[in-house]
């Protein structure tokens, strides 16, 4: 059967020959050039915008500012799809370095580089503030007006009695975690193609968002939905930069202004950083604990620097602030997760969105109990992780609970018992550390799906998932022929177009496979009942003595007595079989001030252990070995999850030993991929593996994001336990390791 | 990007242009750093002057008393380059050290040298085997020293109407045992954060001659030869390495950057310069 085969990625062939028709590649007939002119100013009122020369200059098909959209029947200005604070470009005043201030359509990149030079603005600066702890001070400068204190959500949970938790404590421990702003680094850039006809809007796009894209378009221009078109080719990469509404409003708004002529608008590799970031998190965890390692309370405080609009920033402050408790058992906890305006570009999902920078904190902190407790930073998890039947900190009941067996998957890898090389003088030690996740999903979406088959035994599944390279439309492939009993040969996959392809939330949050998995097994279902209601009279047999397998409908006590898909489709006289398929989740309702409710249908969990080697003389740290676990329920193709879990871990060294956006008052100073560091092939641990853990009857709950999280406070645990020194900031430098070192010896210790 | 892109295909014509153009003129080579620079508009040149078609400038010729190396040489020819390897195996080795294949395959030696990017590998090995460029206008030619042509960071005294058009690299004592010793902070495909070009010769245990280039950590790749004279006539002890290499790190003003502060950078010159000396004196060639 399909499911559970290493099947390949359906356009593989395409992928290695270079041939993959990325949005960023596409040219249409008379297609103009877009280009966005932005703010050098981190916050300040615009005095002056003059376009009229750069307007002037031949070749330039239109600009666009702020100012096509007062008066009668224009767009709106402002959009968001939860807080509707972020202007397609600045109305009179920018927020941000870089912030979009007019929009520039031309015959050539040339001619919009001019453009731009002919474009005249003045500011007057207003005070900026980058700091997110700092923005909610009282006299800190306001970036909106109705969001006091630059507080544009706060969300609370709050579990037990944390008081009395506290006092029955015999150790206190409190901690403060960090974790800078970082960048998705997809290697296509954001891109989008917008063309305005008939008063009908086109986008072809890199969006894993697809609907959210229509919806908030047509919002925008006062459009039914229906006429708004949005098609996603394949992504290079999307990491939930991609989410949400990026720079499809601004080439909306060029085409809308050009009518007719498609413009297409690419960002640099410099525009990148400025147009969507990963939050950086400031985390404050305290634990009362009993001596004998059980606890009694947490409470922690998150500051998210969400930049200066809200974008997706307002759910995933509530969705972070589920993911910084930690998988274990705690009778009180309180938690404020804060998301807060600064002036800074925008901070959205990033791969295991929210997860990475709560894991770091309350991971690096279980083993700073532990060696307070003087206990293995293992066995103190393995004490406390929550199992079946145990209750999260939001008052839910949880079930299918495999955080031990991801644990002690990982850790048998690395061989936490044996002993570690350590060689007498050598300025070279090794350390092992391990870590564990757990993240919620998107409770409350839908994803639908439809399934055509045709007279010649074709079969056609339309879906609006996004395939990014994580092989999405693939393991959905796989479903469909399973369900069908059809060769996968026999199958292709559609989409996203919405004028072809039927909703789905969103391609993010490890939520595909579930999700969309089980439309698709809706769907084909469906057909499987058309098929029997079809082949009834042909094979002279009721409905309910019919069998569907293996590409025929059959009279289950006679199985020779059978008749192919499309013999039941020639004989009846039609050309093609459609149906559709749903699944809809809608938990996640959690009571505003306390966060008590039911988060999520299914809680991810994966862990992940390493042994790592730092050189004492210059603090560098080499990941030797890395071993990680995703529990997935049922995989749908081991090589693709295999793949996806490496490649997690590949991904995570970045954010835990490299990357950080540089930032001066405001100014990025590091966008490019020669400064902001990604690991680099030759950095990948010698041995790197992983498992996808799979229970008999279960279903395929998904691996897209378990993996990566973890990987950041492992090496930090790996690294306390190589030379003893507890970074606390990411990314874990070798400068960082080194002065820790130094200043560790200095203190005689 | 509204420069003139002018394509000489000899010598003098490019020559020729430079003096037009003067400093409203860029050379370009390899691409790999102007290309960058024109995107990001830190330059916004008249004329982009190609010299890609001008014969005769890509070579590597070995003489008895050293060697010549065109400017246009990439730096990937140099790293393969079995002559080079086997007479100066650390230039080989600092060449294959410069960002990745790809890059090596373009970006050219005269290049490397003129854009005198500090976060580079070829200019403190070439410092340390005192290499010569030569610069050649329309007007005249002058051979200068490396240590005399890099002036600071991005500068060099290359004058707008000058090419280089050889890079000259004497030859070493025979027996002499050489070694570049590249350090990254990040990632494996990085920057130096320091680089360290050390060569030195015995007469059996006693060190006859001892150079010691650092680079990435400063504005220019240094040489400090007294400190480098401590090393003269000595058998080399644990002792005496250490001093050299604590020498080093306190008599070079650091810089701060991505990959490292100041502070750091002191710390990573006196760890590698020593680590750079062990190698040497356990036989490193």
């Amino acid at each position: 059967m399909a499911i559970g085969e290493p099947v390949p990625m359906l356009d593989s062939v395409a992928r290695v020959s270079g041939t993959v028709p990325y949005a960023a590649n596409l040219k249409l007939p008379d297609m103009l050039v877009g280009k966005v002119f932005r703010s050098s100013a981190p916050h300040a009122l615009i005095t002056r915008l003059d376009v009229s020369a750069a307007e002037q200059l031949p070749g330039v098909a239109a600009i666009v500012t702020a100012a096509d959209f007062t008066g009668e029947d224009t767009p709106n200005l402002h959009f968001g799809s939860t807080i509707q604070d972020q202007p397609i470009i600045a109305d009179d005043r920018v927020r941000f370095i870089g912030e979009p201030v007019a929009l520039i359509a031309a015959e050539s990149d040339g001619i919009a580089d001019q453009a731009m030079d002919l474009i005249e603005m003045e500011y007057k600066e207003l005070s900026a503030i980058f700091d997110a702890e700092a923005a909610m001070l009282p006299n800190a400068p306001t970036l909106h007006e109705t969001f006091p204190q630059n507080i544009m959500r706060h969300a609370k949970l709050r579990h037990g009695d944390i008081e009395a938790g506290f006092a029955v404590a015999d150790e206190i421990i409190e901690e403060i975690f960090t974790s800078p702003v970082a960048q998705q680094a997809s290697l296509e850039p954001q891109v989008a193609i917008a063309q305005w006809k008939d008063n009908k809007l086109t986008i072809w796009t890199g969006s894993q968002s697809p609907y959210t894209v229509r919806s908030v378009l047509a919002s925008i221009f006062g459009l039914e939905p229906e006429t708004v078109r949005i098609i996603v080719p394949p992504l290079g990469g999307g990491f939930g930069g991609k989410g949400n509404i990026r720079t499809q409003p601004m080439a909306a708004a060029l085409a809308w202004k050009v009518r007719g002529r498609p413009v297409k608008l690419v960002m640099t590799r410099a525009e990148e950083f400025l147009t969507v970031t990963k939050h950086a998190a400031k985390i404050k965890i305290k634990s009362g604990v009993k001596l004998d390692g059980t606890f009694t309370a947490r409470k922690v405080t998150v500051y998210w620097n969400s930049g200066a609009y809200a974008s997706s920033s307002a759910h995933l402050v509530q969705a972070g602030m589920l993911r910084t408790i930690g998988p274990y058992r705690i009778p009180a906890v309180h938690v404020d997760s804060y998301g807060i305006y600064t002036n800074l570009p925008i901070a959205a999902a990033y791969r295991g969105a929210m997860s990475s920078q709560g894991v770091f904190a309350h991971e690096s902190h279980m083993d700073t109990i532990a060696h307070r407790l003087g206990v293995d930073p293992l066995e103190l998890r393995k004490k406390n992780l929550l199992r079946t039947d145990n209750t999260f900190a939001t008052g839910e009941p949880l079930s299918d609970v495999y955080f031990l067996d991801c644990l002690q998957a990982v850790v048998d890898g690395v061989g936490w018992h044996e002993p570690l090389p350590r060689r007498n003088g050598s300025v070279k030690k090794h350390g092992r550390g391990t870590a564990v996740m757990m993240k919620n999903t998107i409770a409350n979406s839908s994803s639908e799906c439809r399934i055509k088959l045709d007279s010649d035994g074709h079969v056609v599944v339309y879906i609006s998932t996004v395939e990014m390279g994580q092989g999405g439309h693939t393991a959905m492939a796989q479903i469909a022929a399973e369900a069908l009993g059809m060769p996968i040969e026999a199958l292709s996959v559609s989409g996203p177009d919405t004028a072809k392809t039927p909703p789905d939330a969103q391609t993010a949050a490890s939520r595909n496979t579930y999700m969309m998995g089980n439309a698709v097994l809706d769907a084909a279902a469906s057909l499987r009942k058309q098929l029997a209601v079809a082949a009834a009279p042909i094979l002279e047999c009721p409905l309910e003595d019919l069998s569907v397998a293996d590409g025929y409908v059959l009279v289950t006590s006679q199985p020779r007595e059978r008749i192919s898909y499309s013999e039941v489709l020639r004989t009846n006289n039609v050309t093609a079989l459609t149906a559709m398929g749903k699944y809809t989740t809608n938990v996640g309702d959690l009571d505003p001030e306390t966060g008590q409710g039911i988060s999520t249908t299914h809680w991810h969990q994966g862990a992940g252990a390493c042994e790592v080697e730092v050189d004492t003389k210059t603090g560098k740290v080499t990941v030797l070995r890395y071993h990680s676990a995703a529990f997935a329920g049922r995989v749908v193709n081991p090589m693709l999850a295999g793949l996806q879990n490496d490649g997690n871990v590949i991904y995570g060294l970045g954010a835990a030993l490299l990357e950080e956006v540089a930032i001066d008052t405001g100014q990025i100073t590091n966008p490019n991929f020669s400064d902001y560091m990604l690991p680099s092939f030759l950095d990948i641990p010698v041995e790197l593996k992983n498992v996808s853990l799979e229970v008999e009857g279960s279903s395929f709950y998904g691996i897209g994001e378990m993996t990566l999280p973890p990987v950041a406070p492992a090496i930090a645990n790996a690294i306390y336990d190589a030379v003893g020194v507890r970074i606390r900031d990411l990314p874990l430098t070798a400068e960082r390791v080194l002065r820790a070192i130094q200043e560790r010896t200095d203190h005689g210790q | 990007m509204n420069y003139k892109l002018l394509q000489p295909d000899s010598l003098p014509e490019a020559l020729g242009a430079l003096a037009q153009y003067s400093d409203e003129a860029k050379v370009l080579a390899g691409g790999t750093a102007v290309v960058l620079f024109l995107q990001q508009r830190l330059i916004e040149p008249t004329a982009l002057v190609s010299i890609g078609q001008v014969p005769d400038l890509a070579y590597i010729r070995s003489e008895t008393n050293g060697m010549h190396i065109g400017p246009l040489t990439t730096l990937r020819d140099i790293e393969r380059s079995s002559v080079v390897q086997g007479r100066f195996p650390l230039l080989a080795h600092a060449c294959g050290e410069v960002g990745n294949v790809r890059i090596r395959n373009q970006a050219t030696l005269g290049g490397n040298l003129a854009e005198a990017d500090y976060a580079s590998d070829p200019p403190t090995a070439l410092l340390a085997l005192g290499a010569q460029v030569t610069a050649t206008s329309a007007n005249a030619t002058r051979i200068i020293p490396l240590g005399d042509f890099l002036l600071g960071f991005y500068t060099t005294c290359l004058e707008p109407d000058e090419l280089i058009t050889d890079i000259y690299v004497p030859a070493c004592a025979s027996g002499s045992r050489m070694i570049y010793l590249k350090y990254k902070s990040r990632s494996s495909e990085d920057r130096p954060c320091t680089g360290v070009a050390a060569i030195a010769a015995f007469d059996a245990e006693t060190c006859t001659d001892l150079r010691v280039a650092v680079g990435a950590a400063c504005e220019i790749p240094t040489r400090l030869p007294t400190v480098e004279s401590l090393a003269h006539d000595e058998v080399w002890t644990d002792d005496l390495l250490r001093e050299i290499a604590t020498s080093y790190a306190a008599s070079i003003e650091t810089l701060d950057d991505i990959r490292g502060s100041a502070w750091y950078r002191t710390q990573m010159i006196r760890v590698h310069v020593q680590r750079a000396l062990e190698e040497i004196r356990n036989g490193y060639r």
